[in-house]
């Protein structure tokens, strides 16, 4: 592969894939105004739960990961929309290296998550006061989780059949993922057994290491990349071999 | 430009290709002609790297395809049997997208994406969203995007399905300017008529291999045409001769001294052809299960 020419190849569909998604900016534009509209809505009830400081950490914090996670349909529709298409058959059988077509299609992606979850941060700091002083450390954790939140929307993409169920699979998973990994709700006040399951969601080890790197707990936030990062690969590995051969198809709807 | 030799690919116990062979000529127009699930779809899945074979060779240009796919996708252009198309964006980036793919950059790029625009009469569709084009201008983006790039190899499959006389015309014209230009062309359709025009060469498939090859007149030659004879007493039925040798049997019906008020040839069609075949091969083999065409 030439460094030169797979760059150029990149390059193009990133472009083009950024116009698909500036073409129809509603589900982008949504997802970026609607946590703002909940946070500035819910922060009251945090602030009265947990006091000043730490309501506000955890009403921007469990709003990040509870939004973010509800962002899966910006990946997954982004390769299901192709699959239905067949526009993903149609650039197999260009001079398209697999991972170009993965990185031409992440990029654009990738960039919107970490632009809405910028925002809500942005926004935290700016209108309610959050404190940042280890911005490196947020800003790691935020692009691990970014990586998760591709991953897992590839997989889901890969996996569903129709708009339909996209819809339904980030609904239900990511209010699932983020309540059960303690963003909405701090774990502390929720049944002990969900306390014993949250480690397996993905939304747990973000909500975490969110909350660390808010501390400066370098160790915790080492500990949630490296988990995050390890699940953005094994989703991504999956959705890959999903994606290999006609299997991805979707021969019918 | 395109060898194909001893294709094998099977779905399970089913074989959708058994030993397909196939050559291609630079500025030959190759029609790829079968019913249903003879093999033809799986073939060009094959050649543009969606499906591996279990067993055969291609190549394309100088390139192994099954060893170096990459490589080989860099001289096919493809328009397949399903729209693949970015509705929501124009028809200028639809084929941007493929011309920037082909290593097209700046001026080039804008002038042959205007060529072929031109060539398909779309240019008056330019900058509208494919979305909201009709299903036959549709096909003419898709040929297009095929066709932008000038690639050596051109893969069309049904390119004319579901199209209206205008776009089928202007398909045509473009694939015959490709062929004459030097392209290498495999043209699968069920529109026999279209391999007339483009003056194609046939290769017949089923069974998931090419059971048929050669030019027009070499695979109807030897097919019997209809004589057909009206004569002047009006008491006197037409007579309807199917015959391999319309002017010796019209000579003789003249020596026995009959009068025909008219005489009409009916040459052998590509229809007639497709027929003769299928009707052999099937009584051939009765028990043969049939093939299962993964995009059928």
């Amino acid at each position: 592969m030439q460094p030169r020419e797979s760059a150029a190849r990149v390059s193009v569909l990133v472009r083009h894939n950024a116009l698909l998604m500036l073409r129809e900016p509603g589900p982008l534009l949504s997802r970026l105004i609607l946590p703002l509209v909940f946070i500035t809505l819910l922060r009251p009830l945090y602030l009265a739960a947990q006091g000043r400081t730490a309501g506000t950490e955890q009403a921007v914090v469990g709003t990040l990961v509870t939004f973010s996670l509800l962002a899966l349909s910006i990946s997954g529709s982004a390769i299901l929309t192709e699959r239905i298409a067949h526009t993903w058959d149609r650039l197999r059988g260009t001079p398209l290296h697999p991972v170009e077509l993965l990185a031409g299609k992440a990029v654009p992606v990738f960039a919107a998550l970490l632009a809405q979850q910028l925002l809500i941060v942005g926004f935290g700091v700016s209108v309610l006061g959050l404190h940042v002083p280890h911005p490196f450390l947020l800003l790691s954790i935020l692009l691990c989780w970014s990586g998760t939140l591709l991953g897992l929307g590839a997989l889901i993409g890969v996996l569903v059949r129709s708009m339909g169920e996209l819809s339904a699979a980030y609904d239900v998973g990511g209010m699932l993922l983020s309540s059960v990994g303690g963003a909405l709700v701090p774990l502390s006040v929720l049944p002990a057994w969900v306390s014993d399951v949250a480690p397996a969601s993905p939304g747990y080890w973000a909500t975490r290491g969110l909350h660390a790197a808010l501390a400066g707990d370098t160790h915790t936030v080492a500990a949630a990349c490296g988990t995050l990062l390890g699940t953005a690969l094994i989703c991504g590995a999956l959705a890959s071999v999903r994606l290999r051969g006609s299997s991805g198809r979707l021969v019918a709807l | 430009m395109l060898v194909a030799d001893g294709l094998v690919k099977c779905y399970g116990r089913r074989p959708a290709l058994d030993g397909f062979d196939l050559s291609v000529a630079p500025g030959e127009i190759v029609g790829l002609i079968g019913h249903n699930g003879a093999g033809k779809t799986t073939f060009v899945e094959i050649v543009t790297g969606l499906v591996r074979p279990d067993a055969g060779r291609l190549r394309v240009g100088t390139h192994d395809a099954l060893r170096a796919g990459r490589a080989a996708r860099r001289l096919l252009g493809v328009a397949p049997q399903e729209l693949a198309l970015y509705g929501g964006v124009s028809v200028r980036e639809n084929l941007r997208l493929y011309a920037g793919l082909a290593g097209l950059r700046g001026r080039r790029r804008d002038t042959e994406i205007a060529d072929v625009l031109q060539e398909l009469h779309l240019t008056s569709l330019t900058d509208r969203p494919v979305g909201i084009l009709s299903g036959g201008q549709r096909r003419r983006v898709q040929a297009a995007t095929a066709m932008v790039g000038s690639p050596p190899l051109l893969l069309l499959d049904e390119p004319t399905a579901g199209a209206d006389p205008e776009t089928r015309a202007a398909l045509l014209t473009a694939v015959k300017a490709r062929a004459e230009a030097g392209a290498a062309v495999v043209y699968t359709t069920h529109y026999l008529p279209e391999l007339v025009d483009l003056d194609a060469t046939l290769a017949l498939a089923r069974g998931g291999r090419v059971i048929a090859r050669g030019t027009q007149e070499e695979l109807t030659r030897h097919l019997p045409g209809e004589l057909r004879v009206a004569f002047a007493e009006p008491d006197e039925p037409e007579l309807r001769l199917s015959t391999t040798d319309p002017g010796a049997d019209l000579a003789a019906l003249l020596a026995s001294g009959r009068a025909p008020s008219s005489v009409d040839i009916r040459r052998p069609s590509l229809d007639d052809l497709y027929r003769s075949l299928e009707t052999t091969a099937q009584q051939n083999t009765p028990t043969e299960p049939e093939p299962h065409d993964a995009a059928a």
